[in-house]
């Protein structure tokens, strides 16, 4: 019998000894991010045989069991969602806050409202040498503000297009580093702390997917997950494109076109990413684009005004006006005329040095118009700070949603020190306990050993 | 196995997100207290943004019309003086048509009386042709020549237009630039068209021909009299007109004023306002600082 009792203590002892292990483990990575917190699964060990018709048992201890890692797949998908959709406003606002710095440092509205001023000074002395020489500086001032504004948009857009090209391979890397776990996964046993480490390392890679992209994600039995990115279009009955499926990785590949908007192509199925940073860039590039094209009716629309008060004008040697600006967008726009002399201020077939006005007076009002470049500077700059200001809105809501299902998912798997503390005081005890009853084994054994 | 955790990670990210807004707040008071400014771009405030713009387009076009004005101003003074010259010369010569048609002046009181008239005709002429500061003709209308021109016989005649530019020196608001030679110089006795340089050159003629010069003398007063009126008349124009412009200048003052006025209220900082936010932001982040600092330490180990 007193064998028993030392067996079951040494069993004891053992588990408790287990357990503190697993603790240390836990607070050995409290604060490893892709850690998730570990417990160790006790069972009851009880020898029992049957001797004719009559059970016996024998009372044995305890047996160690699996270590326990609790998921809950539900919370992390959500917390894995919510983190996509903060990416996607974040990298969306990323990309579209370079261009609202390149578009107002290069104080285009500033260079417009300049050479209309410029040109309404030409009012009070038309033939005033100064006040040409003057107003065609300012526009060539404007000529360089269009192309620096321009230079500012493709900025934005390159850094966007090489964020996209990173994400892209960061994703492929995750994918294949994916593949690589799902083959792992099943060949080591489940319960066993590698299992449990190459669970955690499935994750964090599902997170560094999920960062790029949303996805879709299904796990088999024993843990293998196969990633869909969930896109528009996506194929029939399925959420998107497959990246990784058991141990295979397809690989994702980015195509900018030639008017600098964005697509992927997987598996052969050509989408558009509906949520992660990648959505984000997507979104800002084909904004991006449409904003440069706008730039660029404003430049021409500069151009053809300019050029066609010029045409109806007479210079101030009275020789038909010659085009003030040559180009045809924001980026070839650039000074034509290089002498004041050749501003065609009064209307054609106006005598030399004549002081006429009106014809002045019409590129004024065509430069100052309604849906004159002034204007449509001021709606571009509108439009384009309205929507970054919205995103930042919607990214702050997003934000705090992303934070309550980190939170949450955290209290579900992350390490709590206090817990730790107190499992670690009592496995303590749990140790010294099962060590005094071995002890007492010991006496037991020796009581029985000393009877005379 | 089911209670209820306070994930140690779950503390120090919200620690961190929260010290960390706070701190983003305190920057962006700081940087407002900085610059002066409190939309360092137009996301921050996209309505603010474009009501900023459209207040420097206007302060920029303020300014423009500022410059017009003043540069309408001086034109129009300058020609002002030239008309008051002028109005001079035509009394001078006045006075001497009515000595001329005195018939006791000798034949060397008269030949005297027409060489003063001649000269009156020069100078009138060298008015006419007056230029403002920057060498434009005063009186040629929009033409770019002088506005009257000597044939070689010694007519006098006009060469501009009568066509007067204008200048824009408030919002809907555009002043003529000046008055014509035409206007200023020309003008019908008893239905014929005539001028003030014809009516001086003719008396002084008349007076030294000698055939009854006092007649002649007599009959030009009549043209004096217009020339005077026109001169008189343009006089008058002028001086309304530059009035006119000074009462703009004046209102374009107040209009600077309240444009700064409005960009200030849009666009800057209001420091009092900051500064106390500034401050509670500040006391907000100690006191968050010191209790992080407190709970993070309130962990089991210590009592362990």
């Amino acid at each position: 019998m007193s064998t028993d009792i030392l067996r079951i203590g040494q069993s004891g002892a053992r588990a408790a000894r287990a357990s503190i292990e697993v603790t240390a483990q836990n607070i050995a990575n409290a604060s490893n991010p892709d850690y998730v917190r570990r417990s160790l699964q006790l069972e009851e060990f009880v020898a029992s045989a049957i001797i004719d018709y009559n059970p016996s048992d024998a009372l044995s201890g305890v047996r160690v069991g699996a270590i326990n890692r609790p998921g809950n797949e539900f919370l992390t998908a959500r917390a894995r969602d919510t983190a996509a959709d903060v990416e996607r406003a974040q990298a969306d606002i990323a990309a579209l806050r370079d261009a609202e710095l390149g578009l107002e440092q290069s104080g285009l509205f500033r260079g417009l409202v300049d050479f209309e001023a410029s040109l309404t000074l030409l009012e009070s002395d038309p033939t005033d040498p100064a006040l040409r020489t003057g107003a065609v500086e300012s526009a060539r001032q404007l000529a360089v503000t269009f192309q620096s504004a321009q230079a500012g948009l493709t900025n934005a857009r390159d850094l966007a297009q090489g964020a996209l090209e990173a994400g892209t391979r960061e994703t492929n890397n995750a994918a294949t580093e994916l593949a690589r776990i799902n083959t792992e996964l099943t060949k080591v046993r489940q319960g066993s702390a590698s299992y449990s480490n190459l669970l955690d390392a499935r994750d964090a890679a599902l997170r560094d997917i999920s960062s790029e992209f949303s996805v879709s994600v299904e796990f088999d039995e024993v843990g293998a997950a196969t990633v869909r990115l969930v896109s528009t279009p996506a194929p029939s009955g399925e959420a998107g494109p497959v990246l990784v499926d058991g141990v295979n990785a397809n690989s994702l590949t980015a195509t900018i076109a030639a008017d600098g908007t964005a697509s992927f192509t997987l598996d052969g199925f050509d989408f558009t990413p509906v949520s992660g940073a990648q959505a984000g860039r997507v979104s800002a590039l084909s904004d991006l684009s449409e904003r440069a094209d706008t730039l660029d009716a404003i430049a021409l629309s500069t151009i053809t005004r300019a050029n066609n008060a010029q045409a109806n004008g007479a210079a101030l040697d009275g020789s038909p006006g010659q085009p003030l600006f040559s180009g045809s967008d924001a980026s070839t726009i650039a000074l034509a005329l290089t002498d004041g002399d050749g501003l065609a201020l009064a209307p054609l077939g106006s005598p030399a040095g004549s002081s006429d006005t009106s014809n002045l007076q019409s590129l004024v009002a065509a430069i100052g118009a309604d849906d004159g470049p002034i204007a449509a500077t001021d709606r571009l700059l509108l439009s384009l700070s309205s929507r970054i200001s919205g995103l930042e809105t919607t990214r702050e809501g997003l934000s705090i949603i992303a934070n309550n299902a980190s939170a949450e998912l955290l209290n579900e798997t992350g390490v709590d020190l206090d817990q730790e503390a107190a499992n670690l005081i009592r496995l303590q005890q749990s140790f010294e306990a099962n060590s005094r009853v071995m002890q007492v084994a010991t006496d037991i054994f020796d009581t029985i050993l000393g009877l005379n | 196995m089911s209670f209820i955790s306070n994930a140690s990670g779950t503390f120090y990210d919200r620690s961190l997100t929260q010290l960390s807004a706070l701190r983003d707040n305190a920057e962006n008071f700081q940087t407002q207290i900085a610059t002066g400014v409190r939309i360092q771009r137009g996301s921050e405030d996209p309505i603010a943004a474009s009501r900023l713009r459209a207040l420097t387009r206007l302060e920029v076009r303020g300014e423009t019309e500022e410059q017009n004005a003043a540069r309408l101003r001086q034109d129009l003074e300058e020609s002002a003086n030239q008309i008051s010259g002028v109005v001079d010369l035509i009394q001078r010569a006045r006075e001497l048509a009515v000595q001329g048609a005195s018939d006791t002046q000798g034949e060397n009181g008269r030949n005297a009386i027409a060489n003063e008239l001649e000269q009156l005709a020069e100078e009138m002429f060298a008015r006419s042709n007056a230029t403002s500061i920057t060498g434009g003709p005063l009186f040629a209308g929009t033409a770019g020549g002088p506005a009257f021109t000597r044939a070689p016989d010694g007519t006098v005649s006009y060469t501009g237009n009568s066509e007067v530019g204008t200048v824009a020196v408030a919002p809907g608001t555009e002043i003529e630039r000046s008055i014509t030679g035409d206007g200023l110089f020309q003008f019908e006795v008893d239905g014929t068209p005539t001028s003030s340089f014809e009516v001086l050159t003719n008396l002084a003629n008349d007076l030294r021909s000698g055939t009854d010069p006092s007649g002649a003398a007599q009959g030009a007063l009549a043209g004096l009299d217009e020339a005077l009126n026109a001169a008189n008349r343009n006089q008058t124009v002028v001086g309304t007109r530059a009035a006119w412009v000074e009462a703009i200048e004046d209102d374009q003052a107040v209009r600077a004023i309240n444009i700064a006025e409005k960009q200030s209220e849009i666009g800057d900082t209001n420091i009092a306002d900051v500064i106390i936010r500034l401050q509670q932001t500040l006391t907000a982040l100690e006191a968050s600082q010191t209790t992080f600092t407190r709970v993070s330490n309130l962990t089991l180990f210590n009592a362990i």
